[in-house]
């Protein structure tokens, strides 16, 4: 299997002799990985498609166009496509640091999506049932309420894991059939189901979304006309939240403590951090992102629950946004653009080239692939402390620190 | 209290005890494939993936061949050939075993859907004619024994498959060489390699054998109980049955009655239409139910004990 990995005789050249240009290849060695696993799922991709007798420079071509509204066959509008890449990669980044903090802590939060399903069912309860608040107190008011829930019920499986020991990884799939269900209950034949719907609660008062980013009306933007540009200002919430991430781990003691445990607890107890604690705090703030995430669509896009949770992939994408992002707040805002664009274009390519937009889950698990192969070397032991090169890295590697080994805490 | 009454009419016919067998057979597949993954050392939650890569290779075959055993044995395979993936990516790669099975997951959800689209174009995939399904067998002589005959002799051929298997793997896991070493390589490969036992050789035939079970699952969801392929169609079955082989602690026997559980309430919801309480609050049973036992409430379930972590030689 082909492992991209950054060109190891650079180390030692730019430890020699600091020339700019090796500054500079140092500066972006980080990205070496990342870049090398997308590369190489393109490569995969292009065989796959090519072996099932499609034209892989075409589906590639409408994937760009669709993301980006670049190399445009169909005359596609370019404004359009970057608001459709927008209006996915919003809630991307918001579940990308969901599962980014956990992955600091050793932990593997696969429960995103469950997460954000209760983020999005609080925010649709607050939204309906407070619906007469003036709309300064109830837009904060249902992010809010999403985040807590979310916070609620990532921090379940944060105690199930210190308390019990019980493996979060399996914990938090159960959790996301729970609140699938959950959600699909309220709505069909549920308290939330909104009179005459089949499928669907109310929506939520209009004091309770998130304006888009262009005014919903039909003057003409870009040529078109402005209701179809559906992009909306939760983007500016998902950025926010990735500078929180920043400001907690770069400069708190909980981001340290967070680092610490993921890079061995056995050292964080030496060092006094109650590694329990750390657990559970960090899946509260796990879910709190992922809870923020489904809030966030509710208010700024869907408005109402719908029954589409099943299908979302939001939460899943987000292991592979958080990976490929290496766990840095920036890197998971990249990766999440990128990801975003992968699905607004699979849209484009199914229309353009007749090719499933399902080639996208395809390229998505090719880097996963790519990115969990090369783990051991790269991953396993520079995960924690990425961005900072670890100083003692023979007392690291005679560590543990294996992502979601099951250690027994306490 | 009417609907209780209802339910509890349900019990006297052997039509639900048939259902209740039937499903809990479709989750045994995969959760047996599950314990047999778990216990040489490699975490498996890719069941569903498999399942669903079974499923649509089935249909794909049977469509193509007109021949139900060359599509099981194709389906069969495909599982075989998802899981091969996870082994060598995890097992020779060291990757880390959850972001591969998740991986497997992600590939097989969207694989199905992409080839589907590229064999069939737009138009749908069609139906498996009847007499290319999997059949269901009548025992002789013993399907005439009243209740008893329609619930155990009346079931699909996978349904006896199935319970062989899982006799079959009991024995081997318990009380044979072969299951000995396959738990020693997951509670201590150090150990076991000392002892002479390839660690590397076992963990990819288990994991394999995780494959090529849930990709019968697969089969007989799709050619069995059902004759077309629907994307998504497993829709989460393989994540039940992990939950399934947990409640079970990680042993045959045991995944099996939580599989039975499990298939219960699916197999009430299939025979009448008239309970007040909603499907869908029904289907988080299973979860919450596995969360409680993982929870500690119901006795302790706990993994093998190199569950999830690679093995190198000489890092101990």
């Amino acid at each position: 299997m082909a492992t991209p990995s950054a060109p190891t005789t650079e180390r030692t050249a730019s430890a020699d002799t600091p020339t700019p240009l090796s500054r500079v290849i140092a500066y972006l060695r980080p990205m070496g990985t990342p870049l090398g696993s997308v590369l190489f799922a393109f490569v995969v991709g292009a065989i796959v498609v090519v072996a099932t007798r499609g034209n892989a420079l075409l589906a590639y071509e409408s994937l760009a166009c669709g993301g980006f509204g670049i190399f445009c066959q169909n005359g596609e509008n370019t404004a359009l496509q970057l608001s459709n890449t927008l209006v996915f990669t919003t809630p991307l980044i918001l579940t990308g640091l969901a599962v980014a903090v956990a992955f600091r802590a050793g932990l593997f939060n696969i429960g995103a999506e469950g997460q954000l399903v209760m983020g999005a069912i609080a925010a649709a309860v607050v939204g309906i049932k407070l619906g007469t608040w003036p709309a300064l107190i109830l837009l904060p008011s249902v992010l809010i309420a999403g985040t807590l829930a979310g916070a609620a019920y990532g921090g379940l499986a944060g105690v199930l894991k210190a308390v019990t020991g019980a493996h979060e990884v399996v914990t938090t799939i159960m959790l996301n059939y729970v609140a699938l269900w959950a959600s699909r209950y309220l709505i069909i034949g549920g308290p939330l189901q909104a009179p005459g719907a089949f499928n669907a609660s109310p929506p939520v008062a209009a004091g309770a979304q998130l304006p888009r980013l262009v005014p919903l009306n039909n003057n003409l933007l870009f040529g078109l006309p402005q209701s179809v540009f559906t992009a909306y200002t939760g983007i500016f919430v998902s950025l926010f939240g990735a500078a929180i991430y920043f400001f907690i781990m770069r400069r708190t003691a909980l981001g340290y403590e967070i680092t610490a445990v993921g890079q061995s607890q056995r050292a964080a107890r030496y060092a006094g951090i109650s590694v329990r604690r750390t657990i559970v705090v960090t899946m509260l703030i796990s879910g709190a992102f992922a809870g923020l995430a489904g809030a966030v669509v509710l208010s700024g896009l869907s408005h109402s629950l719908v029954d589409t949770y099943f299908q979302d992939t939001t939460g899943f994408d987000a292991i592979a946004v958080s990976l490929l992002g290496q766990n840095t707040a920036i890197g998971v805002v990249l990766a999440a653009i990128l990801f975003g664009a992968l699905h607004a274009g699979g849209q484009v390519m199914e229309a353009d080239a007749q090719i499933s937009h399902n080639l996208v889950f395809v390229l998505e698990a090719l880097v996963l692939f790519s990115l969990a192969a090369n783990f051991l070397r790269t991953f396993k032991f520079r995960l924690p402390a990425f961005g900072r090169s670890p100083t003692q890295p023979a007392e690291l590697e005679a560590q543990d620190v294996v992502v979601g080994a099951a250690d027994e805490p306490g | 209290m009417n609907a209780l009454l209802i339910i509890l009419g349900l019990f006297k016919s052997p039509d639900v005890y048939h259902s209740t067998l039937t499903y809990g057979t479709l989750l045994l597949l995969p959760a047996l494939g599950g314990v047999i993954s778990e216990r040489s050392g490699v975490v498996n939650i890719a069941m569903e993936g498999m399942m669903l890569t079974g499923a649509f290779f089935a249909v794909v075959a049977d469509l193509a061949w007109h021949n139900v055993w060359l599509a099981v044995l194709v389906a069969i395979i495909a599982g075989g050939f998802m899981a091969l993936i996870h082994a060598v990516v995890s097992i020779r790669y060291h990757a880390d075993q959850i972001v591969s099975g998740v991986a497997i997951n992600i590939v097989a959800a969207g694989l199905t859907v992409f080839l589907l689209n590229q064999f069939y174009g737009v138009q749908e995939i069609g139906s498996v004619a009847p007499q290319f399904l999997i059949p269901n067998i009548k025992v002789p002589v013993l399907d005439a024994i009243p209740f008893i005959g329609p619930i155990f002799f009346e079931q699909n051929l996978v349904v006896y498959i199935a319970i062989i298997l899982l006799v079959a793997i009991n024995i081997i896991l318990f009380r044979t060489r072969l299951g000995l070493r396959l738990r020693a390589v997951g509670e201590h490969p150090s150990a076991a390699d000392t002892a002479g036992i390839n660690v590397y050789t076992l963990r990819y035939g288990a994991v394999i054998a995780s494959g090529l079970l849930s990709g019968l699952a697969g089969a007989f969801l799709s050619i069995g109980l059902s004759n077309t392929f629907v994307p998504n169609m497993t829709d989460g079955r393989g994540y039940i049955a992990l939950a399934a082989m947990i409640f079970g602690k990680w042993t045959p026997l045991g995944a099996f009655a939580a599989c039975l559980i499990f298939g219960l309430g699916q197999a009430i919801y299939d025979n009448t239409s008239i309970i007040p309480i909603s499907p869908y609050f029904l289907s988080m049973l299973p979860y919450i139910l596995t969360l409680v036992v993982l929870a500690g409430l119901v006795g302790r379930s706990i993994p093998p004990a190199a569950d999830g972590i690679p093995y190198e030689p000489g890092n101990e």
